[in-house]
Order: C-alpha cells, then sequence, then structure tokens
C-alpha cells in the first residue's frame, strides 16, 4: 500500500523504512523518520524508546499525527494475529506490484509465509 | 443509565440478527479520556466504547462473563512469563507449564487466548482441530480470537499514547444462540469461512460481492466481522477510505504515513500478509 500510494501521488518513497531504515523512512514521507521510530518502538514493546519515540513525534508533527499514528500502529498489532490464527493466505499473490514488493522487502523469510502463500 | 439511545441503535445496526443493551455502567461514561493529554479522534471513543457494550453482550459461542474473561485474559497473556518462555522454545508442545491466567474460563480457552496473542505465528490447523476435542469449537475459537484481536487492537492504542487501560466493563446477562451462517465452508484457512460470494441475508452487510481473506476470516462469526470493520474504520481506514491513496478524510496523516507506520508494525511482527 505505501508502494501504491507513492505511486498514485507521484511521491519517490524507500520501502526499506518499513524494514527500519531510518533513512529510507524519510525519503519521500513526512515525518517519516520519527514515525518508524515510534511504530518501531510500539511493536517492539521498547517502553522507554516509545516513551521517547512519543514525545520526539508530538514536538515535531503535534498531537493529532501522534493519535493517528496510535491509531494505526494499535490496529496493525492484529492483522497478523487475525492471519496466523485463522491460516488464511493472501489473495493476490499472482499481482505483479504484490510480488514485486514482497521480493523487494524479502518477506518470505516470516514464519507466516508457509500460510500466507497456500494458493487461495 | 443509557437504555434506548442512539448507541443502542448503534448495536442493532452493528448487529443485525441480535439487539442488546447494556445494563450495567452507563457505555457513554468508557473511553471518554478524560486523562489523556491528547484530544482523542470522537470516532475512535465511539468506536471502542461500542465494542465495550458487545463485548458485555452474549455473543454466538461465549456468555457475555465468558466474553469479557476472554478479554481479561488478553490482558493476563501480555504478563504471562509461561508464554515468554514458551515462545521461544523450538516447538510450543515442548514446554510445560501454567499460564498467568483468571478462573473464569477453561483451561483449552485460556491457552488459545494466549496463543493468539503472544505465539499466533505457530498455529496450526491440527492444534485448531485438536482443540474441538478438548471443547473448543471453531465457532467458539473464532469469537474467542475475533473478541481478543479487538481487545489488544483497543489496550495498545491506550500503550501507544501511554494511557491507562480501561476499565472491563459488566457483563450482560443471557445465553449464545449458537448461531452459525449456514453458507460457512471449511477449505480457506483453520475453520469455516463464508465464500467470497456469501455475504447475503443477515450476512449481507459484511461486503460487497468480493472480500479479501482478512474480512472473511472470522465470518463464521459475523459480529466479529463487524467489530473487526468498526474499530478499523477508526484506528486505520474504512473500505471507502482504504481507496483514497492520497489523504483520507478526518486524518491528519496522509496515506503514505499511514502505510510506513502499518508497514514497520506489521514487519516486526513478521506479518507476511
Amino acid at each position: 500500500m505505501l508502494r501504491v500510494s507513492a505511486q498514485v501521488t507521484e511521491t519517490e518513497v524507500d520501502l526499506q523504512g518499513v524494514n527500519g531504515v531510518v533513512s529510507a523512512a524519510g525519503t519521500g514521507v513526512e515525518y517519516g523518520a520519527q514515525l518508524m521510530q515510534f511504530a518501531e518502538a510500539f511493536a517492539l514493546r521498547d517502553e522507554p524508546s516509545l516513551a521517547l519515540a512519543r514525545e520526539a513525534l508530538l514536538g515535531s508533527a503535534g498531537a493529532a499525527v501522534l493519535v493517528d499514528t496510535a491509531g494505526v500502529a494499535a490496529n496493525f498489532q492484529r492483522m497478523v494475529r487475525i492471519a496466523d490464527a485463522m491460516g488464511i493466505p493472501v489473495d493476490d499473490m499472482a499481482s505483479e506490484l504484490s510480488q514485486a514488493v514482497r521480493s523487494e522487502l524479502d518477506l518470505t523469510r516470516f514464519e507466516s509465509s508457509k500460510n500466507s502463500l497456500k494458493s487461495t | 443509565m443509557f437504555m434506548g439511545g442512539s448507541s443502542c441503535l448503534l448495536t442493532v445496526a452493528m448487529y443485525g440478527h441480535k439487539t442488546v443493551c447494556k445494563q450495567g455502567r452507563d457505555d457513554v461514561s468508557y473511553f471518554r479520556y478524560d486523562n489523556s493529554t491528547y484530544a482523542i479522534r470522537e470516532d475512535i471513543s465511539a468506536a471502542h466504547a461500542q465494542f465495550w457494550q458487545n463485548l458485555s453482550s452474549p455473543g454466538n459461542w461465549w456468555t457475555g462473563a465468558e466474553r469479557v474473561a476472554i478479554a481479561n485474559e488478553v490482558r493476563n497473556a501480555l504478563s504471562c512469563d509461561f508464554c515468554a518462555n514458551r515462545k521461544q522454545a523450538l516447538s510450543p508442545y515442548s514446554f510445560a507449564g501454567e499460564h498467568r491466567h483468571s478462573d473464569s474460563l477453561s483451561k483449552v480457552a485460556i491457552d488459545a487466548v494466549h496463543r493468539v496473542i503472544t505465539d499466533q505465528t505457530r498455529i496450526t490447523k491440527a492444534w485448531v482441530d485438536g482443540n474441538v476435542a478438548k471443547g473448543l469449537s471453531k465457532g467458539a475459537y473464532v469469537e474467542l480470537a475475533g473478541l481478543a484481536v479487538a481487545m489488544l487492537s483497543i489496550d495498545e492504542f491506550h500503550r501507544a499514547l501511554g494511557l491507562s487501560l480501561e476499565e472491563l466493563p459488566a457483563p450482560v446477562a443471557g445465553e449464545p444462540d449458537g448461531y452459525m451462517p449456514a453458507l460457512a465452508q471449511e477449505g480457506t484457512g483453520f475453520v469455516p469461512m463464508l465464500p467470497d460470494n456469501g455475504a447475503v441475508g443477515d450476512e449481507a452487510d459484511l461486503w460487497g460481492d468480493k472480500s479479501a481473506n482478512v474480512v472473511r476470516a472470522f465470518s463464521a462469526v459475523p459480529n466479529a466481522v463487524r467489530d473487526w470493520i468498526m474499530i478499523s474504520n477508526a484506528q486505520y481506514l474504512s473500505f471507502e477510505g482504504m481507496m483514497n491513496f492520497d489523504s483520507p478524510e478526518n486524518r491528519a496523516i496522509n496515506r503514505m504515513q499511514i502505510e510506513l507506520i502499518a508497514g514497520r508494525v506489521s514487519a516486526i511482527n513478521e506479518c507476511f500478509y
């Protein structure tokens, strides 16, 4: 979806921001480095780093951005659990864009790909 | 007492075949976010309060008390030493011990909540099938998982902002109705699901002609899908909003920012999906 939104808005982004590369996260995405670092500290349950990231994001982008960021991050804590707990495969494995993004991010390294890669 | 007001009407709209109104604490007093330093969007507060009301009411396979107990078990799982140690083991079945847990649910249900929250990557169809023989039907498992992940999503929102967790609601009396859509069928994942073209009749509100597997995942328990959509609409995007790849309405962050956050969380969670 990051790739698609970048294409739609004709913005150059670096998908390695998703893999935690700070300089990549800031490429083409406003507050990208702070957003990525907040998401990372949150998902890793690193509470001291999360507190710092929260203050950094609040200071640079404001409260409304912080709240929306928290909402998205919390929402995606459940997506992997839905997929893995129900054993569902990904729908669009044949999509050229989807396959390119998965290759670029090396997603097959994840354990859950064993279910996700089944054909529907 | 909040009875018959707009929130109850929302419950009717969301829950189609079932009309329930909470009779305990006034649900509008939940998720007021008075202790928040930051202004919380009203649609987020409303969705969380509505889920609390839904949580407290009987479902298809669990009573209101059991549903609240499942929610409580989500909180136990996140501080469960056994879960933390088991996750490090080569196999989740090679490690003996006992979960940090309350006493309201069966052992198989407690373990299922903890697995969904702390070790979901290693859940297999054989484990889900084996739990049926231990008394956890697939319908009950779907409802349990739906509650667990919705609960997690709300609690995690609080953790993200450094807010204290909301008090769990008092359960509403009543029995589960055992409902499962007639069109639900095995074949896609570990549990029965409605097919793409199965959102008809009482389930016509779930999706249109076609849907993603992640939306269909809980469709053996339609209200779990409705809760999924309601919370996602507020915390992430509505289905309509997902088609806006630039700047979705009512959001302070644009779509690229949204997907960078989603992508980083998903990558750390090893979410291939």
